[in-house]
C-alpha cells in the first residue's frame, strides 16, 4: 500500500448560476430589482471521493455535464473545492485542450517556448528539448509561420508534444485526441502508453469507452456530479455501457409514444409471422426509425427456430436447428445477438443393431466392408453400382442404386426414405434424390460450411434481442387482426403461406410435414449424439433428436425428440414444400397474384414457397429488408 | 512569512512565462509594421510635436523647453493608461487559458503592465531625441530616473491588479474607467502648468493626484535639474506601496472565484 498521490474527499463543487450571468451593471440592477439574484445554487460536483495510486491509469466516464472535466479543473488547481479536500502530490501535466496558451498570431516556433512556459517550463528546458518536440508534432517547414494557418490537427500534434515532452507525474488528458489523423492518434496513444509503463499516473476522460478500457486500469462514472461507480475499468465501463443502452432505449420508446400518437397509432409495417424472417426485416425496419407490429398465431416467438427451456436444456420445438453457412456477413450478423458454441453436426445412422457414420465417409464405408482405402472404397462402390447395370433409372430405387451401390442403398437409403415419404421407394419419382454425396475422407462433419454452432442459450433468445423494442401481438391471426385493426398499418409484411394468403383461391401448395413426440427421460444420456437417424423401415421414426447434445449439456435428465414423417393435409403444420413441377406451377401463379398487391410483401419459407436454411432465411430478410428501406444492409 | 516566501518561489518559477509574456505583446504590437519598434519612438514624438503646435501659443511664455515639458507628462501619464488598461483585460482576456491549465492569475496582470513598461522605456527614446534638439542640458540628478520609474510601474501594477479583479465580474467598468482617465488627464499638469489652476485645485491636486508626483519628480530630474523635494519623492513611494496592497489585497481576496465568472 503505497501513498495516494491524488486525494479528493468530500468534494463538493458549487456554481451559481445567476451569477454566472450577470456581468455588468445593467443587468445587476435588473436582476436585484427583480429579486433573481439569490440564488439558484448548482452543484457541479456532490461528495465526490477519488483516491489514486502512483502509476493507475483512471477514465472518467459519464455523460456530458456530469462533472467530468470540473473534477479535473479541481484537481489541477484551477478551481478552488466548495467543501471537501483536494490534495495532489505530484507534478500535473494538464492536457484539458491542446494548446491552450497559443497565440494564433505567433509562430509556431514562438508558441512552443510560450506553451512551454504556460505549463511552468524554463527557458534552458524548453531549447534543450526543442528539437524533440519539433520532430514529434512533424512540423518541419511549417515552424517558423504563424500557427492561425495551421490545420486543428496541426495544431494538437503541436500541443500534445509540447505537453508531453516531460514526464510528468500525473498526466490529465481531457478528450483532447479526436482531433489529429489516424497515425498522430497511433503516435499519441503510444507515447501515453509508454507513459503509463513508465509510472505516470493518468487521469483520461473520453467518450469512447474502448480506449478507456485499453488504457485504463480504474474507472470513475459520474452522473450530474455524482459517482455511480468507482472502480475497475472494465466492470464500471460495462455497467456504464449498459445504463447508456437503457436510457437510449427508454428515450427511442418515449418518442415512438409521441409518434404514434401524432400518427394515430398507425404502423409503417405489420410483420405477420415472429419467426426468423419477421423478426430479422421488423429488426432493420425499427433500427431504420420505422414503427413495426409483429404478430403471430402462435403463442411464441421465433417461429420454427424456437427453443423452449425444459429444466435448463434448450428444447429445439420443430426439429433440430444448426446453424451453419458459408457467407461470413451473415455469420456476423448473428453473432451479433449470440455467441455461438463449437457444436458440429455429426449424425450417426442406426440400421437394425449396426451404427454407422453420417455422412456417407469413409468411417462409414469401413465399418459396411471393413475397408481402409479410398481405392477400396471406390472400386467396390464402382463393382456394386456395375452389377446392377441401371441405365435409365425408372424410380427413385434405381436412381440411388445406381449413385450408390446396393449396400448403402439398402442398409442407409432405403428405409429413411421411404419413412419419410410414406410409400415405397420403387414408387417414388427419380428426380427426388439427384446426387448422394459420398465423401472418401475420414470426415463426419455434415456441413461443408465454413461457420458452424448452436447459439448458447438457444434460438429463441436472439429472436426476443431482434425483436427488443418492437411491438409483438402473440396468439394473433392475420386475418382477424386485419378485421379489427384495418387502417392501422401502411404495409405488410407476410411471412405465412401464400395460398392461405389467397384464401387458397387457386388450391393448395403442398408440404412435407414432420410430427414429433417429445418426452424427458430420467436418465443423463440417452443416446450419445444430438442426431441419431433409424434407417430401417420396422422403426416407425426417421430419427431421434436428443437436445442437449447440442450445447453439451451436463443436466440430471434428458429430452428426446423422436421425429416422424406425416402425410401432409390442409390445416397441419407446413415445413418443407414440395418443389416438384405442380406445386411450383400453382406457386407461380399465387406470384402472379402476389404482384397486384403493392402494399404486401411475401417472404420467407412459406411465402416464397421455398425451403430456406436459416443463414439463407437472414439473408433474403436482409435483402428484402434493404430493398424496402432503401439501404444496404449487408 | 512562510506563505510569503511560497508566493515569491512562485513568481520565480514562472518568470519564463512573464518573459515570454511581455516578449509576446511586444512582437505582436509592431509585427507587419515597416517601421516596427522605431514606432514607439516615432509616435510619441508626432504626438507631442502636434501638441505642442496646438498649445504652445497657449502656454509657451510659460514654460521653458515646452516640447520636453509636455512629453514627459505626456510619456508618463500615457503608460499609466495604457498599462492599467491593459491589466484590466487581462485575467478576462486569458479567460480561455485559465479555465484550463493552472497558472497563477496575477502573472498576466504583472506581465502586462510589465509589457508596457518595456514599451515606455523605448518610447523615453523619443524624449532623449527632443532634449538633444532642444539643446536640452543633461543633469547628474537623471540618474534618478529608474527609481521614479519604479514608482510608478509599482503604482501601475497596483491599480491594475484592482482593476483587473473588478473587471471579471462587472465589464462595465472598463467604461467607468475610461471617463476617469479623462478627468484624471486633465487634472494632471502634463501640457499646462499647475500654477495656471485656480488655488484650492492645486492644493488638492497636489496632496491627491499620484500622477502629479511621479510627473513632477521627473520633471525635477530631467528638466530642471535639481533632486525632488522630499514631500513628492516620498509621497510618490507611499502612493505606490499603498496602491500595492489595495490591489493585491483585492485581487487576492477574490481570485479564486474568478473561473466562475470568466
Amino acid at each position: 500500500m503505497g501513498k495516494n498521490i491524488i486525494d479528493v474527499d468530500h468534494l463538493s463543487i458549487r456554481f451559481n448560476l445567476a451569477n454566472q450571468k450577470v456581468n455588468n451593471l445593467k443587468e445587476y440592477a435588473i436582476k436585484l430589482a427583480k429579486h433573481e439574484l439569490m440564488f439558484q445554487e448548482f452543484f457541479a460536483l456532490k461528495d465526490v471521493n477519488l483516491h489514486v495510486k502512483p502509476g493507475e491509469a483512471w477514465g472518467l466516464i459519464g455523460t456530458n455535464g456530469s462533472g467530468k472535466s470540473t473534477l479535473l479543473k479541481t484537481i489541477t488547481g484551477i478551481l478552488k473545492p466548495y467543501q471537501g479536500t483536494v490534495a495532489v502530490r505530484g507534478k500535473i501535466a494538464p492536457m484539458i485542450e491542446l494548446g491552450a496558451g497559443f497565440d494564433m498570431e505567433l509562430t509556431a516556433r514562438e508558441n512552443i517556448f510560450l506553451n512551454g512556459a504556460v505549463l511552468g517550463h524554463s527557458n534552458e528546458f524548453m531549447e534543450e528539448h526543442f528539437e524533440d518536440i519539433v520532430e514529434f508534432a512533424g512540423l518541419g517547414k511549417f515552424l517558423d509561420s504563424p500557427i492561425k494557418n495551421f490545420s486543428s490537427g496541426m495544431k494538437a500534434r503541436l500541443g500534445f508534444s509540447v505537453a508531453t515532452m516531460v514526464d510528468p507525474e500525473i498526466l490529465i488528458v481531457d478528450e483532447v485526441l479526436s482531433v489529429g489523423d489516424y497515425q498522430f492518434r497511433k503516435k499519441c496513444n503510444e507515447r501515453m502508453e509508454e507513459m503509463l509503463s513508465g509510472g505516470t499516473t493518468l487521469l483520461y476522460v473520453s467518450h469512447n469507452i474502448d480506449s478507456v478500457k485499453k488504457l485504463c486500469t480504474h474507472a470513475l462514472w459520474l452522473d450530474h456530479g455524482e459517482v455511480i461507480m468507482s472502480g475497475d475499468a472494465q466492470e464500471v465501463c460495462d455497467s456504464y455501457s449498459t445504463r447508456q443502452e437503457q436510457i437510449f432505449k427508454i428515450e427511442r420508446k418515449e418518442k415512438e409514444v409521441k409518434k404514434a400518437q401524432q400518427t394515430g397509432n398507425r404502423y409503417d409495417y405489420l410483420v405477420v409471422g415472429a419467426g426468423l424472417f419477421g423478426a430479422v426485416f421488423a429488426h432493420e425496419a425499427y433500427r431504420a426509425g420505422k414503427r413495426c407490429l409483429v404478430i403471430d398465431k402462435r403463442d411464441h416467438i421465433g417461429g420454427n427456430v424456437y427453443t423452449e427451456n425444459v429444466h435448463d436444456i434448450n428444447v429445439h420445438r420443430y426439429g433440430a436447428h444448426i446453424f451453419h453457412t458459408g457467407n461470413r456477413a451473415i455469420w456476423n450478423y448473428i453473432n451479433q445477438f449470440s455467441e455461438f458454441n463449437n457444436y458440429i453436426n455429426s449424425p450417426v445412422a442406426v440400421y437394425k443393431d449396426e451404427l454407422y457414420n453420417l455422412p456417407f465417409n469413409m468411417n462409414t464405408f469401413s465399418k459396411l466392408w471393413g475397408l481402409r482405402t479410398p481405392q477400396e472404397v471406390k472400386a467396390k462402390i464402382a463393382e456394386q453400382i456395375k452389377e446392377l447395370n441401371i441405365t435409365e433409372p425408372r424410380n427413385l430405387e434405381e436412381q440411388a442404386l445406381s449413385l450408390v451401390g446396393k449396400d448403402v442403398y439398402e442398409k442407409l437409403v432405403k428405409g429413411y426414405t421411404e419413412k419419410q415419404w410414406g410409400r415405397d421407394c420403387k414408387d417414388l419419382p427419380s428426380f427426388i434424390i439427384k446426387r448422394l454425396p459420398l465423401r472418401f475422407t475420414y470426415d463426419n462433419n455434415y456441413f461443408n460450411d465454413r461457420y458452424q454452432g448452436i447459439p448458447q442459450g438457444g434460438y429463441t433468445q436472439i429472436i426476443q434481442k431482434l425483436l427488443d423494442g418492437i411491438d409483438v401481438e402473440l396468439n394473433t391471426d392475420y386475418e382477424t387482426y386485419v378485421k379489427e385493426h384495418p387502417d392501422s398499418f401502411d404495409k405488410v409484411l407476410y411471412t405465412g403461406p401464400i395460398d392461405e394468403y389467397f384464401q387458397y383461391s387457386l388450391g393448395h401448395l403442398e408440404y412435407r410435414s414432420v410430427r414429433f413426440e417429445t418426452e424427458e427421460l430420467d436418465m443423463e444420456n440417452y443416446q450419445g449424439n444430438a442426431v441419431v437417424n433409424y434407417t430401417d423401415r420396422e422403426v416407425p421414426y426417421t430419427r431421434i433428436i436428443e437436445h442437449k447434445h447440442f450445447e453439451f449439456g451436463t443436466q440430471p435428465t434428458t429430452i428426446i425428440s423422436r421425429e416422424y414423417s406425416a402425410e401432409w393435409k390442409p390445416g397441419m403444420e407446413p415445413y418443407y414444400p414440395v418443389n416438384d413441377e405442380k406445386n411450383n406451377e400453382l406457386f407461380a401463379k399465387y406470384r402472379e397474384l402476389a404482384e397486384k398487391e403493392p402494399k404486401v410483401i411475401f417472404g420467407g419459407r412459406l411465402g416464397n414457397y421455398k425451403y430456406y436454411n436459416m443463414d439463407q432465411v437472414i439473408e433474403a430478410a436482409l435483402e428484402t429488408a434493404g430493398n424496402e428501406l432503401k439501404r444496404k444492409l449487408l | 512569512m512562510n506563505t510569503f516566501r511560497y508566493r515569491i518561489r512562485t513568481l520565480y518559477q514562472y518568470k519564463d512565462l512573464i518573459k515570454e509574456l511581455v516578449s509576446r505583446d511586444i512582437k505582436l504590437k509592431y509585427r507587419r509594421s515597416f517601421l516596427g519598434y522605431v514606432w514607439s519612438v516615432l509616435n510619441p514624438l508626432l504626438i507631442m510635436i502636434v501638441m505642442t503646435v496646438v498649445f504652445s501659443a497657449m502656454f509657451n511664455r510659460n514654460i521653458e523647453n515646452y516640447p520636453v515639458y509636455l512629453l514627459i507628462g505626456r510619456s508618463l501619464y500615457d503608460f499609466m493608461t495604457a498599462s492599467t488598461n491593459g491589466a484590466m483585460g487581462s485575467v478576462t482576456g486569458n479567460a480561455s487559458l485559465l479555465k484550463k491549465t493552472y497558472i497563477p492569475k496575477y502573472i498576466f496582470t504583472l506581465s502586462k503592465v510589465t509589457s508596457c513598461l518595456v514599451d515606455f522605456v523605448f518610447s523615453l527614446g523619443a524624449l532623449l531625441i527632443v532634449m538633444i534638439v532642444t539643446r536640452s542640458p543633461f543633469h547628474v540628478e537623471m540618474l534618478l530616473l529608474p527609481l521614479i520609474i519604479l514608482q510608478i510601474y509599482i503604482f501601475c501594477c497596483g491599480l491594475g491588479f484592482l482593476l483587473a479583479q473588478f473587471h471579471v465580474f462587472f465589464r462595465d467598468i472598463r467604461y467607468i474607467y475610461k471617463a476617469i482617465t479623462t478627468a484624471w488627464m486633465y487634472l494632471t499638469p502634463i501640457f499646462y502648468p499647475l500654477e495656471r489652476l485656480p488655488g484650492v485645485l492645486q492644493l488638492l491636486i497636489k496632496a491627491f493626484n499620484p500622477m502629479y508626483y511621479y510627473v513632477a519628480q521627473f520633471r525635477d530630474v530631467a528638466l530642471y535639474g535639481h533632486m525632488p523635494g522630499p514631500r513628492i519623492f516620498w509621497g510618490g513611494w507611499i502612493w505606490a506601496f499603498l496602491m500595492l496592497l489595495i490591489g493585491l489585497w483585492a485581487f487576492q481576496r477574490n481570485k479564486d472565484r474568478f473561473i466562475l465568472y470568466i
